[in-house]
């Protein structure tokens, strides 16, 4: 039976791929006489579904909303793209992006103003800025949130978009990556005895040992596995618990980083090779309490600026690159949550319009 | 390596079954269900699929009400595949289950497959055949049904430039976010692979590529650096060997010459780079530009020193694979996108 199988000729397929072999051979001899011939034909690059001929359709979409956009720089280089919220010159964008430096921003019509940032919700990683223009127009929101499957257009100061896309999946909440401590459990006792350290994560760096039983975590006790494990899943990376350990007889003290295994698999392509060569990922694109997902190829400056359905109205701000195929957008309705919120923050400023 | 298999966990080894394995399941097996492509015209099309690219917002709206009741249809044919420790996507093609997946994601016939359908339904089954070359893999069902299905399309129909919808279930089933959909266009097609820019990531191994009539093409398979290398295995590979994947087997002809990759230059190590020799009149090199004396430095964005680094990717490609190629020619710097060619069955006698 197996002989059979493994005769090529027995099988129509085969037979098949003999004549597609043959055929490959006589274009191999036709494109030798016209070496300019491709030998595979390909779609023309402005013909794909984000080339500058597809784009040209979405122009009038961006045209109606660069108005609506500024950009955000920082020495120089571009840091996000910022959506204008009011008329007094009041613009949302990425903090992360914006965080670090003076910031410049730059109108549609081209000149730079200068820009503050005036209040920010660490959560969702969005700043309102204050941009020392009047001639901004605010941009409108869409009264319906999008369905999966329709455009969403990224404008920019341009007259065509810098990136469209369609809705890849409804809004949900994007958790934080887990951050850990970096030991492993003793599965064989209930209580939270450390097996293993992880060398480089912040438990080895506190000196922690095998055969170490964690008692508490930030003074709250824990005393099973699975109460050290939730209790620690609060955290993010970067934060400083303060662990008891029982150490044989002994039991002490000790500050313990979170940080996040580098190795550790997520959705956002655990190989990072994918996406290294178109652009880059926003350094940060997890902890939103609620994201759509979108197919645009945006670059990590994108980030900020607005989501359009093809009526021209936002329908979320754009918050991170996550992934070879995952941009994230704050939907609309969170946005404009956020934004009441940030609005009660913003110093009252009687000079704004000078 | 060129190209990254999609799914990061699954063994990539073909493994053929035992002979007792074998008809042991072909006689527990009794497949009726043979798949055959509805009859559609491209006539059916709606006028901005058939332009070159869309021209107005009302193109536009057009692909977007259209794309919307194509989703409502195959959605609910999509499924989450998890096998052992690995996930993947999947499709199902009949009311009794068959369902299309890659090969790579089910690696080996008569496992324990569980299926997850975008509504968390779950289900269970058995991997049948699969040809590791191609990467084309069947599963089935267990139960009764009648399951929710799409029909399979007919790639003789497919031109370079149609409009495609890739759905799947990256990173497994997730409840909050359910499937993930993605809009492109057919860039290549080749007997081997449709190539689109639909971009897929890992765990879409298996999910189906749809036309426009909402029948699958393809099948998604594995991907490359550009955001444009995203390769479907087409569905002609399922129809054409059906009645072998539906017994179980599991075949490798990638031995075969005809699919070693080609690109037809050769050089010498320079401090700089690589130094191009030789370079085919007729190979892909040429045609994309490559002459010699041209200096080597990158290919696919990463940099090339030797001749083993540039060995590694023209050696690595398949046919049909794009190799984008950064070079120095009197001091400015060139980048071309070479296509790689499949090597003539004489050059290997060399």
């Amino acid at each position: 039976m197996r002989q059979v199988q493994r005769t090529p000729i027995a099988t129509p397929a085969l037979q098949l791929l003999r004549h597609v072999f043959l055929l490959l051979l006589a274009l191999a001899f036709f494109t030798q006489a016209a070496p300019a011939q491709p030998r595979i034909p390909r779609l023309a690059e402005d013909l794909f579904r984000s080339g500058s001929t597809t784009l040209q359709a979405f122009s009038p979409i961006a045209e109606a909303a660069r108005h609506s956009v500024v950009e955000l720089d920082i020495e120089g280089q571009r840091a996000a793209l910022g959506t204008v919220v009011d008329s007094s010159g009041l613009v949302l964008t990425k903090l992360s992006e914006v965080k670090d430096g003076k910031l410049i921003a730059r109108l549609p019509g081209g000149e730079e103003v200068a820009a503050d940032l005036v209040a920010s919700d660490t959560d969702n990683d969005v700043a309102l800025v204050r941009v020392n223009s009047n001639a901004l127009q605010p941009i409108s929101w869409a009264g319906e949130a999008p369905a999966v499957g329709h455009w969403a257009v990224s404008p920019g100061l341009r007259t065509t978009p810098e990136a469209v896309g369609v809705i890849s999946a409804s809004p949900r909440k994007i958790l934080h990556r887990r951050a850990m401590i970096g030991v492993s459990l003793d599965l064989n006792v209930s209580a939270p005895r450390v097996e293993a350290v992880t060398q480089g994560m912040g438990a080895a760096k506190a000196g922690l040992r095998s055969g170490d039983v964690i008692l508490a975590v930030n003074e709250a006790p824990v005393n099973r596995r699975q109460d050290l494990i939730e209790t620690l899943r609060q955290f993010r990376e970067g934060e400083i618990v303060t662990l008891r350990v029982q150490r044989g007889e002994k039991d002490f003290e000790t500050k313990v980083e979170m940080m996040e295994m580098k190795s550790e698999e997520s959705e956002s392509d655990s190989r990072g090779r994918a996406t290294r060569l178109e652009g880059e990922l926003s350094r940060r694109a997890e902890g939103f309490e609620r994201a759509l997902q979108h197919d645009s190829v945006l670059q990590p400056w994108h980030c900020g600026g607005p989501l359009l359905n093809l009526e021209g109205k936002a329908i979320g701000v754009n918050i991170a690159r996550a992934g070879r195929v995952a941009s994230y957008a704050l939907p609309a309705s969170l946005v404009k949550e956020i934004i009441e919120r940030l609005q009660a923050q913003v110093p009252v400023s009687i000079d704004s319009s000078q | 390596l060129l190209l990254i298999f999609v799914l990061w966990n699954v063994p990539l080894a073909a493994d053929t079954p035992s002979e007792a394995e074998q008809s042991a399941f072909s006689a527990v097996e009794q497949h009726v269900f043979v798949p055959r492509p509805p009859p559609v015209s491209r006539d059916h099309l709606l006028p901005p699929f058939l332009k070159k690219a869309p021209e107005s917002i009302e193109d536009l709206k057009s692909i977007e009400a259209h794309v919307q009741d194509l989703l409502a249809r195959v959605s609910p044919a999509v499924v989450a595949v998890r096998v052992g420790g690995s996930t993947g996507s999947g499709v199902v093609i009949s009311k009794d289950g068959y369902v299309l997946c890659a090969a790579h994601v089910g690696a080996q016939p008569n496992r324990t497959v569980e299926f997850t359908f975008p509504d968390g339904t779950k289900a269970s089954g058995k991997t049948l055949g699969a040809n590791h070359a191609i990467d084309s893999g069947l599963l089935k069902i267990a139960g009764e049904g009648p399951w929710p299905y799409v029909e399979i399309g007919d790639l003789d129909r497919t031109q370079l430039g149609d409009w495609v919808l890739a759905v799947g279930h990256p990173g497994g089933f997730d409840r909050e976010r359910s499937i993930v959909v993605r809009l492109g266009r057919v860039i290549s097609l080749t007997p081997g692979t449709i190539r689109t820019d639909c971009t897929l990531i890992g765990g879409d191994s298996g999910g189906p590529l749809f036309d426009m009539h909402g029948h699958v093409i393809g099948i998604h398979s594995r991907i490359a650096n550009s955001m444009a290398a995203n390769f479907h295995v087409p569905i002609r590979a399922y129809v054409e060997t059906w009645d072998r994947l539906a017994k179980g087997e599991h075949w490798d002809d990638s031995q075969r010459p005809a699919g070693q990759p080609y690109v037809g230059a050769r050089g010498t190590d320079h401090p700089d780079g690589y130094r191009l020799e030789r370079v085919d009149p007729t190979g892909p090199a040429y045609h994309a530009g490559l002459r010699v004396g041209d200096l080597v430095l990158k290919v696919n964005g990463e940099a090339i020193s030797n001749h083993a680094s540039f060995q590694e990717f023209t050696s690595s490609a398949k046919p049909g694979d794009e190799l984008t190629v950064s070079i120095r020619r009197d001091g400015e710097e060139l980048t071309v996108a070479i296509t790689v060619a499949e090597a003539p069955r004489r050059r290997r006698g060399r």
